[in-house]
């Protein structure tokens, strides 16, 4: 019961942040499409902007969590050794906390 | 039956689970592609993600390292291969996944559907790759 309810909020999680990913991909896609390439003035300005970095650390907080549940699912597919699995399964768990982790140094810590 | 001359002539398929070796000779149809290429560029985009990182803390830290990322990273021949192969890996994942959400609201799910939107979501984001690409490049 409790294990069947935790799929389902997984199942549900996974297409939550991949709407919000998605929403922000075409945001960052429409706005190169618009200006084309930015200089350092306009791409660094853009990061400069309190609701950007909010939507920026939004969107990469559902990456992580997107990436990590996806790759999770898809690795014990191929991968049929229990210790490469696992080595596998840690190496996702830290790379997905580590991206989080950076991209929170990179928009609110730099300089 | 089975001691008919016809049934000892002629091999009888054996039907199991497909691994790597049977790819080259097993034909993957087309929404079975789809599905394959939107695992594939999901890992390749996860696996990149501290990449793309240290090229954005490159490209915001100053000016000259904006300036570093366009002529040591994006003037590489290489380089920009790989990073528009993510292009395409980013637009593929998210083209695809819009039609698995589609998929949800159990629309498109007969078999002539499903080999229509595979195949256009093959169509839908070569194109939006090539234009985005060529406002970059």
């Amino acid at each position: 019961m409790a294990a069947s309810s935790k799929f389902v909020s997984e199942w549900w999680l996974q297409r939550i942040s991949a709407v919000i990913v998605a929403a922000y991909v075409a945001l960052v896609l429409i706005l190169l499409m618009v200006y084309g390439t930015p200089n350092a003035l306009q791409w660094q300005g853009l990061f400069a902007n309190v609701g950007f970095k909010l939507a920026t650390i939004l969107a990469i907080i559902a990456t992580a969590y997107h990436g990590l549940v996806g790759t999770l699912h898809v690795w014990p597919d191929y991968v049929k050794n229990r210790a490469v699995l696992s080595v596998l399964n840690a190496y996702t768990w830290v790379a997905a906390v580590a991206v989080v982790l950076w991209a929170v140094y990179i928009l609110f810590g730099l300089k | 039956m089975s001691d008919t001359p016809l049934a000892k002539s002629r091999a009888r398929p054996v039907y199991r689970n497909i691994g790597f070796g049977d790819l080259a000779h097993y034909r993957l149809p087309i929404p079975g592609i789809a599905s394959i290429v939107h695992r594939v560029t999901g890992i390749a985009l996860f696996v990149c993600l501290l990449f793309l990182l240290a090229m954005l803390q490159m490209s915001l830290k100053s000016e000259a390292g904006f300036e570093a990322f366009r002529t040591v990273v994006w003037a590489n021949p290489i380089a920009k291969i790989v990073l528009l192969g993510l292009l395409f890996a980013l637009i593929f994942h998210l083209v695809a996944g819009i039609r698995h959400l589609i998929q949800d609201a159990t629309v498109w799910l007969d078999l002539a559907a499903g080999r229509r939107t595979a195949f256009a979501v093959f169509g839908i984001s070569v194109v939006l790759t090539a234009l985005v690409a060529w406002r970059l490049v």
